[in-house]
């Protein structure tokens, strides 16, 4: 080992031993524990601090890790999309009286999980970081543990999460029975020696890494645990959940595919990617119009987006991945916007999260409404925002890389969608206020966080050379 | 004023007031107000020098500005003004500061709201006019669709979330498809020129290639997608189900605004992309485009005249004018092109005064229904007059702006098209049916109704709001010539002649 491989996992060492000391710090000194978010906040900036102030230096840890651009691309959107929620959490957490070193320690080691996983070169890296992120958000789900909902979704998640990771773990064996070696760096020079084309092996493999991750991402078919644990987790966690493992898990998949070039093994494997990316689209979308429930409406909403997201790596190349990357960061802060809006409306944690209840909110709190409303928009995809630039690049990856049709049906399932957010719009503004307005508490972080968000939707939707520019970059690194 | 900003002063005011507006107490009703009226009135005064700068006998850009903006896929942050852009920018300018005039008093809730949309929304519409890069005129064109979706929404009739709701798919169903031509387009030209580029001049240098039957031929494809946005914005006959709500739904402001300037981004994007990128495509669509027009002449007359509540018979005079406009661009002459550009204009004069006018009894009744009315004229003379100023403008009487555009539509067309401009003859026929009975009805007869004996007359505020749409009927019908010479070059361009 030499120092430049300790230098380049930096981040991750603070985060780590952050976590480490708030769940020590809990259990000797609990009477710190309103201090725990800022300290959290506090390593989040630092670990971002250093990931931007240390050189890349490409493959490390004897090539089990890639810390490139693309690596400090991903750990940009997973430290900022931690950072947001930690902000979040902690009025969140004092309201539920849950405000405990370990909600902050298995946060942090979570997103260490996801920043390992998305720099991860080898295959059992792969797998040691899925387990590190989902492990953690298993507990994070059920942390209100008195809550029937929330023990649901952590059992949920944990039930068909152990099912992915064995999926995941069977493909990799199979890879590894195929290739000889676990590196992925490996496996595309011995994939580029001599043709795999259909080989059984291989085929297996790549069926068993898609829908191992397809789990991850909640794809269709792979989706039906969505909806429950983002409707029964906490809700800063569910904003977590609902950006970060997919970021990353995308990007796994990313580096999967530029090493193992699956088109090479089979020419179906753009018509599957293709259909699975249809199917969620066109699935999160319908059943996004029935859902009554704000966090189930986010579930399904999201099913799409990663379906929508997928289209850039069908497309896969330069175009796509950049569009792939720009769309995971559009995606976080619109997200995260809505969910930090949500975790404000709601007055008591068991009861549904209903759309109702927003009813005439638009003009009693201008400010968190006018922040909902504009990540509606931008997961809407209509500009000025973010949303439609993401959007706008990944379609224009798939018409450049000669798949016209895939962004037709990814603008009419944008129509489609387009209902179900406009309704919330609907119910924010042009509902009359109930009798009885439930009386929500809007704490100053969540207004930063979604104030934060809003300024991010619009600013990188009329600006989008920073963020593009920073995806082109990362891009570079698979494709050229 | 240096004209290398120009065009983005008279773009950007609006937002960048109703933007700083957000941060005003709600309460500051009297302060949203005039903001947005001195918003509208500074950038109508940027179009006035963009005007008086202009340069008649010049068909390209002028003012042109260009920014980098996303170079590695070939967008910029361009805009030029031509002929067509300008009169359509001054239409826009001028109705704008007429809307906050006419919704001073009507509009008493949520005033901020309402004047923040309004100045998103004439962002929106201005942007689209002068926007010469695709995904610019993309983005703009997208913008106008939330504040209208507000305005409808909030601000609107007793039907209107179902109106807004409506509005809003309409709109997105055709343009979305357009996003997906738009970024096909940028890929033909990568194709051909090696080069990514989204910019609107680099497009027309383009022949985008025609190919076998309709779903093999890029062109009829992109043409098709192009004009399904469009035709659904004008509207064109089959697609125009969502205005009658929209335009009777939405506060006075609102359908000014929507008949005055939003459908002639329709007609406007048929002209400026439509026609020149893909000719031939054109050239095979303008016999179902003709006959579309003159369906949508006929029957929005039809029953525009079978309708009770006046607003809604304005709304289907719409079509009808819609239609001239679409008549005289599908025609193809310089004569018949013109006469539509200026048709666009005065249908926005014409039909944005009826609104008001509308807007302006409704206020004092709360009832549009016409058996409601009756004798007016002895009650109200000014409000009468000025009525009827709109409506013999609105049906073509000579010395007025709708006969100059009528006419030069109907000429224009009639060398090439005799039958469809016998048929659209007719339309004028059942123009002044309809509004003349309307006319009649609600002014002369008897009053039978004991409220309409001490109705108030036009205001001055209200009349101050009607006055330069009277006007501009008169000059527009004594001399088009001013206007008609701004735009004929720009024309000349784009159909080639």
């Amino acid at each position: 080992m030499n120092p430049s491989d300790l230098i380049a996992i930096l981040p991750e060492l603070v985060l780590v031993l952050a976590g480490g000391i708030l769940v020590l710090a809990d259990a000797f000194a609990p009477g710190l524990r309103p201090r725990f978010g800022v300290f959290a906040a506090l390593s989040t900036v630092a670990a971002l601090a250093l990931r931007w102030t240390t050189p890349l230096p490409g493959a490390v840890w004897s090539g089990a890790l890639s810390v490139d651009a693309l690596a400090r691309f991903v750990d940009t959107y997973v430290l900022a999309a931690l950072l947001l929620v930690v902000a979040m959490a902690d009025p969140y957490l004092a309201r539920t009286r849950a405000r405990f070193g370990e909600f902050y320690g298995l946060v942090l080691w979570s997103a260490t999980g996801a920043m390992t996983l998305a720099k991860a070169d080898h295959l059992l890296v792969v797998f040691v970081g899925l387990e590190l992120l989902s492990i953690s958000l298993y507990v994070l789900n059920a942390f209100h543990c008195d809550s029937a909902l929330s023990l649901e979704a952590g059992w949920k998640y944990l039930v068909v999460g152990a099912f992915a990771s064995a999926l995941l773990l069977f493909g990799i064996a199979l890879l590894y029975g195929a290739t000889g070696t676990f590196s992925l760096r490996a496996t595309a020079r011995v994939i580029g020696e001599r043709s795999f084309a259909g080989d059984p092996l291989l085929l297996g493999a790549l069926a068993l890494l898609l829908a191992g991750f397809g789990f991850k991402l909640a794809l269709v078919p792979f989706h039906a645990w969505a909806p429950d644990v983002y409707q029964g987790s906490p809700t800063p966690v569910t904003a977590f959940l609902s950006v970060v493992p997919k970021g990353v898990v995308l990007i796994a998949l990313a580096r999967a595919v530029a090493s193992l070039t699956p088109t090479a093994i089979s020419p179906r494997w753009v018509t599957l990617l293709a259909t699975v990316a249809v199917g969620s689209q066109v699935l999160g979308n319908l059943v996004a119009i029935a859902q009554r429930d704000l966090k189930r409406m986010l579930a399904y909403s999201g099913i799409a987006h990663m379906g929508y997201a997928l289209v850039g790596l069908v497309a896969f190349g330069f175009d796509g991945l950049t569009g792939v990357l720009v769309y995971l960061a559009a995606y976080t802060f619109m997200n995260i916007a809505a969910f930090a809006v949500v975790s404000a409306f709601s007055e008591n944690e068991d009861e549904p999260h209903l759309i109702n209840d927003l009813a005439g909110q638009g003009w009693q709190r201008p400010f968190l409404s006018f922040a909902l409303a504009l990540s509606m928009l931008s997961l809407a995809g209509i500009p000025p925002t973010v949303g439609f630039v993401a959007k706008f690049l990944v379609f224009r990856a798939a018409v450049n890389g000669g798949m016209a049709w895939l962004a037709v049906v990814g603008v009419i399932n944008s129509l489609v969608s387009v209902f179900f957010y406009v309704r919330v719009i609907y119910y924010l503004y042009m509902k009359p206020l109930p009798q009885r307005a439930p009386s929500y508490s809007e704490p100053l972080a969540v207004r930063l966080v979604a104030g934060a968000c809003a300024l991010a939707i619009v600013l990188l939707g009329m600006l989008p050379a920073w963020v593009l520019g920073a995806g082109e970059l990362a891009a570079r690194t698979l494709v050229r | 004023m240096p004209t290398d900003s120009l065009l983005s002063a008279i773009v950007l005011t609006p937002a960048v007031v109703g933007l700083l507006l957000l941060a005003t107490p709600r309460a500051a009703q009297r302060l949203h107000r005039w903001a947005g009226l001195a918003a509208s009135l500074v950038t109508l005064a940027f179009a006035a020098a963009a005007w008086a700068q202009f340069d008649p006998a010049n068909a390209a850009f002028q003012f042109v500005e260009k920014r980098q903006w996303l170079p590695t896929v070939g967008i910029s942050y361009r805009l030029g003004m031509d002929g067509i852009s300008l009169v359509l920018v001054l239409l826009t300018a001028l109705l704008q500061p007429i809307v906050f005039v006419s919704s001073w008093k009507s509009i008493r809730e949520n005033v901020k709201g309402y004047v923040v949309s309004m100045l998103l929304l004439e962002t929106g519409i201005l942007g689209a006019f002068l926007a010469t890069d695709l995904f610019l005129f993309y983005v703009f064109w997208e913008l106008m669709l939330v504040p209208m979706y507000f305005i409808i929404g909030v601000w609107g009739g007793e039907r209107r979330i179902y109106a807004a709701v409506k509005f809003v798919l309409f709109t997105l169903a055709g343009s979305l498809l357009m996003l997906v031509a738009i970024i096909y387009l940028s890929f033909v030209h990568h194709a051909q020129v090696r080069l990514w580029s989204f910019a609107y001049e680099d497009m027309l240098t383009l022949s985008v290639p025609m190919g076998q039957g309709f779903w093999h031929s890029p062109q009829m494809l992109l043409f098709a997608a192009f004009a399904l946005a469009f035709a659904i914005k004008v509207p064109v006959f089959p697609l125009h189900t969502w205005l009658p709500d929209a335009h009777t739904e939405a506060p006075t402001g609102g359908s000014i605004i929507l008949a005055g300037v939003l459908l002639k981004l329709g007609t406007y994007g048929l002209l400026r992309f439509n026609r020149p990128l893909f000719p031939q495509a054109w050239a095979a669509a303008t016999p179902l485009f003709l006959t579309l027009a003159v369906i949508a002449i006929i029957y929005g007359a039809l029953v525009a005249w079978a309708q009770r509540d006046m607003k809604k018979l304005v709304a289907y005079s719409s079509v009808t004018h819609m239609g001239f406009v679409v008549l005289g661009l599908f025609a193809g002459t310089l004569a018949s092109t013109q006469g539509a550009l200026l048709q666009m204009i005065n249908h926005g004069l014409s039909t944005g005064a009826l609104f008001l006018l509308v807007g302006v009894i409704y206020d004092r009744r709360h009832t549009r229904l016409i058996e409601d009315f009756g004798g007016l004229a002895a009650v109200m003379p000014l409000y009468t007059g000025a009525f009827l100023l709109a409506t013999l403008a609105s049906i073509g009487l000579p010395g007025l702006n709708g006969f100059v555009g009528e006419f030069l539509i109907l000429t224009g067309s009639f060398a090439r098209y005799p039958a469809a401009v016998v048929l659209a003859t007719t339309g004028i026929v059942l123009g002044a049916v309809y509004m003349l009975s309307l006319v009649q009805r609600v002014f002369w007869n008897a009053i039978t109704q004991p409220e309409n004996r001490s109705l108030a007359d036009l205001t001055w505020q209200e009349a101050l709001a009607f006055a330069p749409l009277g006007v501009l009927m008169i000059w527009i019908g004594v001399h088009p010539g001013t206007f008609l010479s701004l735009s004929e070059a720009a024309v000349r361009r784009l159909i080639g002649g």
